[in-house]
């Protein structure tokens, strides 16, 4: 009956769908282009929706959430650029697709797959958030460490050709992760004195560079080519297309939902952790990953809209933001003078209910304007490569800045830009480096809570660890994953099963 | 058709030229931490109350970092003409003593110190002890079990921590630190942690539901938010040298700022925190409205400042004494 | 799996490697040493992070950063030695393959904005980086390259600054007050 009370009021009240409609279309074009990220947009929105009701100002910021989410993927097709860093496994096959003219294919399995993520956070939410947010919470230090190690084992599958340099660009990451004042004791790391390197280096800043500058560096050998035609007709994936993949969809969200669940994980790594777990699950993909497989597209997208039904189960249930964009929502649910906590549901079902509607509805709009919005967008790659340049570098800039007003950052990001530009060159992967600057946070936190709950005995951790069935399956995957990884394992399979068929 | 944008726009230089009075074009508010944090939300739901009175516009940005040190510095770097507005809590004042900067408060004029929290020891609902006194014989019983959370040193939790030992003698507890008060509750609730020093904002929704259980309120009265939760003189009246304390929010600008700027930012400010939203926000989260500015402000400035950092000096958590700040002990 | 654009290895296949495999590409030997060096000097770095509230243990601040940067230095230490091993590609040179003129040119430009954008302010940094770079790489007329540059500039700037209140350094251009002069006349033309 509540339900039905705070689904009603959306959906009869057409000006609260409009401002979902209109927030999803936002977000679509603020989630594609790097450097106005949701966050952003959803913290500008809490002075601007001020003086509105709550339920309109709700409506604006889920709708800029999901559309912002999906939008990331729209530049890391068509320009290798990941909008937002939950779209960076989305670059690794969305890129190579578009070179070959098929964005449009790339853009519409995109669409479809974040829709069908979506849907299935939202399930989650709707039906079992109570249960989901009771196993979000029962991670310990340990766990979120054993998961964070899971991440870093990523490294593996984002790093074609050498391994070696994989693991050095990954630890990479985690180093520049730390720089600054180390959060837990004050401690200066990697600072040499400077003020400006106290707070630490912002990874959004280090994925611009990255992942911007260097493409568009890259892009100066090529100027004078002319860009790839777009085939655009066929954007729909056909329903054969998504019923083959509705497997994979359905594993890569629940993945998903949980990472999302988690405070403290987000979609980003959501989003790694589904392409590695498609890699894994896919035999012989035709063309392979890295080169415009289609499940490296399905994974990620799903996993990071998936995420964001998830990132509201905490705090919905629990007043536990889920990632940084809930927890500015949270924030903004105070100012409009709700409660949000563990009462809110009990109190309040009924907000709790047009949440639901209103993630819904958001989702249905990502679709449709998913759908037709394309030709635009494609234009934009097709624009004069000698004027697209210059623009995605200021772009650059501009969003390094935004993200802490820091003109440390656009150093920053500068810096990282031109390394990138040489890492490219000599077959050093970036996509590790990123992976690292994510996680590295999550690794040493984390660490050093499991080792300090345990009094500094190692002894104790391990016991720890064996004694949770949680730490348990999480240190039995990371084993077998790194197992698997290792030659020695591609050497001893070789010999027990010589007729498998090799597994690329 | 040109001659009259020319003219419009001549007249509308002169205007504001004639007008000339503060303010005269937008002011920055530089938040010193992030979105979404208690800072954020409280700056954010001021400031527009403060700007109608104002008949300005007031731009807020987060500045994050080195807890809130290189939002104070770009602030202090900036011209004192009163168009930029430090918006932060009560972490600058340590940053002598913790080693974090040689600047803090004293270089800069309060606007308003808006409010102030109480903080409240709370403890999982299935610990074996239920208040305030029960904890510290079972501490004492079991030396090293009892895990309690904690943040950076000069955070809440460390000072009230600090507290804990300068009445009741060092407790041996297990420490674990967290990056703030929400890391640290959820934590809580997920059983990493067994009792935590909070902002009593923080952790009212959740005590309200039942998942975690006030052990004792750090203040010297009851609080009208939890009428029946203990408070923690009634357990050992050593507390008095120290209580109350409690975190703060203030908005500042730099010293040398136009009187006349500070003027009409003090009425601003002032006014806009009686707005009742505001008001009720405040209520709901637990935090003490203050209001206070001028002399009064710098009066209860100094006095956190001594009190704080030598308690955080005898516990020994910090890099300097306060001595070499001319920071004298309280009672002195 | 290494994919390889057949005309100048550079990567551009995906967020991926472009190098070769089987061969040392210019510089690439001077870049591997370089990135092992900054390994060891980190790894010092490192080394040095005191915990100022208790011991260097495993749960110091220390211990990440000396286990990450100990990894780097090893991986770098065995990437320099494959890379020494490897023959050279006779075939490529520096500056036609791995720096050529253009993108030397742009992180020269880059560098040059980084320097202005404090001092000048963002808008005529940006108005010169545009129109420079659009007329170097387009070689249309200078009607055309401004129009386009002072355009999207424009554009730019109403996003970021207006509706996402972005303040970048202002430098030389008074912003506030000409934002002050449109909110006035604005206000004006209201009343």
């Amino acid at each position: 009956m509540e339900a039905l009370s705070g689904l009603i009021v959306l959906f009869a009240q057409p000006q609260l769908l409009l401002l979902v409609g209109l927030g999803t279309f936002a977000g679509i074009y603020i989630g594609a282009i790097p450097g106005l990220s949701v966050t952003m947009a959803v913290s500008i929105l809490i002075s601007f929706t001020f003086s509105w009701d709550v339920l309109p100002a709700i409506a604006l910021m889920i709708g800029i959430y999901m559309g912002g989410v999906y939008g990331g993927s729209r530049t890391a097709i068509l320009l290798n650029i990941p909008g937002a860093p939950s779209a960076i496994a989305t670059a690794l096959d969305g890129y190579p697709m578009a070179k070959r003219g098929e964005a449009g294919v790339a853009i519409g399995v995109t669409t479809v797959m974040s829709f069908i993520g979506g849907f299935v956070g939202i399930a989650v939410l709707a039906l079992a958030a109570p249960l989901v947010s009771d196993f979000a919470l029962s991670f310990q230090p340990r766990d979120y460490m054993l998961l964070a190690i899971l991440g870093i084992l990523l490294v593996g599958s984002l790093s074609q050709g050498s391994l070696t340099k994989g693991i050095f660009a990954g630890a990479l990451g985690i180093a520049i992760g730390s720089v600054g004042r180390d959060p837990l004791t004050f401690a200066e790391r990697f600072t040499f004195d400077f003020q400006i390197l106290e707070g630490g280096i912002s990874f959004i800043a280090v994925m611009i560079g990255m992942f911007g500058v260097s493409e568009a560096l890259i892009q100066m050998h090529h100027v004078d080519k002319r860009a790839m035609r777009q085939k655009i007709d066929r954007v729909v994936p056909s329903l054969a297309t998504v019923r083959k993949h509705l497997p994979l969809s359905l594993q890569t969200s629940t993945i998903g939902v949980i990472v999302g669940a988690l405070p403290g994980t987000g979609g980003d790594i959501a989003a790694l952790m589904a392409y590695d777990h498609a890699k894994r699950v896919t035999r012989n993909p035709e063309p392979p990953f890295g080169e415009g497989a289609m499940e490296g597209l399905v994974a990620p997208e799903t996993a990071n809209n998936a995420a964001v039904g998830g990132a509201f189960i905490p705090m919905m249930t629990l007043g536990i933001p889920g990632d940084a964009v809930t927890a500015i929502m949270i924030g903004a649910l105070f100012i409009h003078g709700l409660n949000p906590g563990p009462m809110l549901m009990i109190d309040k079902p009924d907000m709790f209910w047009f949440i639901v509607g209103c993630l819904v509805a958001a989702n249905v709009f990502m679709l449709i304007f998913g759908l037709t919005g394309i030709r635009l967008f494609a234009r934009i790659v097709e624009m004069p490569r000698g004027v697209l340049i210059p623009l995605i570098l200021l772009l650059s800039i501009v969003g390094a800045y935004a993200v802490n007003n820091s003109i440390a950052d656009v150093y920053w990001m500068l810096g990282f830009g031109v390394l990138g530009y040489f890492m490219r060159h000599y077959g050093y992967p970036l996509g590790p480096v990123i992976l690292g600057v994510i996680l590295s946070r999550l690794l040493d936190d984390n660490w050093r809570r499991a080792i300090i709950s345990e009094r500094g005995d190692l002894g104790l951790f391990f016991a720890g660890i064996l004694s949770s069935p949680l730490s348990l399956a999480l240190f039995a995957s990371v084993i077998l994953i790194f197992v698997s990884q290792t030659p020695l394992w591609t050497r001893a399979k070789a010999r027990l099963f010589p007729n498998a068929q090799r597994n690329p | 058709m040109k001659r009259m944008l020319a003219g419009a726009l001549a007249l509308a230089l002169t205007a504001t030229a004639a007008v000339a009075e503060y303010p005269e074009k937008e002011i920055q508010g530089i938040i010193q931490w992030g979105a979404g944090g208690s800072t954020d939300t409280v700056m954010r739901s001021v400031t527009p109350h403060a700007e109608k009175v104002l008949g300005g516009v007031i731009v807020l940005q987060n500045m994050t970092g080195a807890v809130g040190a290189i939002a104070l510095n770009y602030v202090a770097g900036q011209p004192a003409d009163g168009y930029t507005l430090l918006m932060g809590a009560e972490n600058p004042m340590l940053y002598k003593v913790m080693g974090l900067g040689d600047k803090d408060y004293g270089e800069f004029i309060p606007i308003s110190i808006l409010a102030r929290g109480t903080a409240v020891l709370v403890a999982r609902p299935d610990t074996p002890f239920d208040d305030y006194a029960e904890m510290i014989s079972y501490v004492k019983a079991h030396p090293g079990e009892v895990k309690f959370g904690s943040t950076g040193p000069g955070g809440v939790p460390s000072v009230i921590n600090a507290m804990i030992g300068a009445v009741e003698g060092e407790l041996e507890v297990t420490r674990v630190p967290y990056d703030g008060d929400g890391p640290a509750l959820t934590a809580l609730q997920g059983g990493a942690i067994d009792v935590m020093p909070a902002v009593l904002g923080a952790a009212i929704e959740p005590i309200r539901a039942g998942k975690m259980k006030v052990l004792a309120i750090m203040d010297s009265q009851p609080n009208a938010k939890l009428p029946d939760a203990p408070y923690v003189t009634q357990f050992n009246a050593g507390y008095e040298t120290y209580l109350p304390w409690g975190p703060f929010f203030g908005v500042f600008v730099r010293k040398g700022t136009p009187d006349e700027a500070v003027r009409k930012l003090t009425e601003a400010y002032a006014k806009g925190a009686q707005h009742p939203d505001f008001v009720k926000l405040m209520n709901d989260r637990g935090f003490t409205l203050m209001g206070i500015s001028g002399k009064e402000a710098e009066d209860f400035l100094a006095k956190w400042q001594q009190g704080t950092a030598w308690l955080l000096h005898d516990a020994g958590l910090t890099k300097a004494s306060p001595e070499e700040f001319g920071i004298a002990r309280p009672g002195n | 799996m290494e994919r390889i654009d057949p005309e100048h290895h550079d990567g551009t296949s995906d967020a991926t490697p472009g190098g070769e495999p089987d061969r040392r590409r210019p510089g690439e030997l001077g870049f591997a040493a370089f990135l092992l060096l900054t390994s060891l000097f980190l790894l010092v770095s490192a080394w040095g992070i005191e915990n100022p509230f208790g011991p260097n243990g495993l749960s110091s601040p220390r211990a990440l950063p000396v286990a990450t940067t100990a990894t780097m230095a090893v991986a770098a230490t065995i990437i320099l030695a494959r890379t020494a091993r490897l023959p050279r590609d006779a075939s490529e040179t520096f500056a036609r393959d791995i720096l050529p003129a253009r993108a030397l040119l742009f992180v020269g430009l880059l560098a040059g904005y980084a320097l202005l954008l404090r001092p000048v302010g963002f808008l005529p940094t940006s108005a010169i980086f545009l129109a420079v770079a659009i007329r170097y790489l387009e070689r249309r007329s200078w009607g055309w390259t401004l129009a386009v540059s002072l355009g999207a500039l424009l554009a730019i700037w109403l996003v970021f600054r207006i509706v996402f209140t972005v303040l970048m350094p202002a430098g030389i251009v008074p912003e506030a007050e000409i934002i002050q002069f449109f909110r006035a006349l604005a206000k004006g033309a209201v009343g």
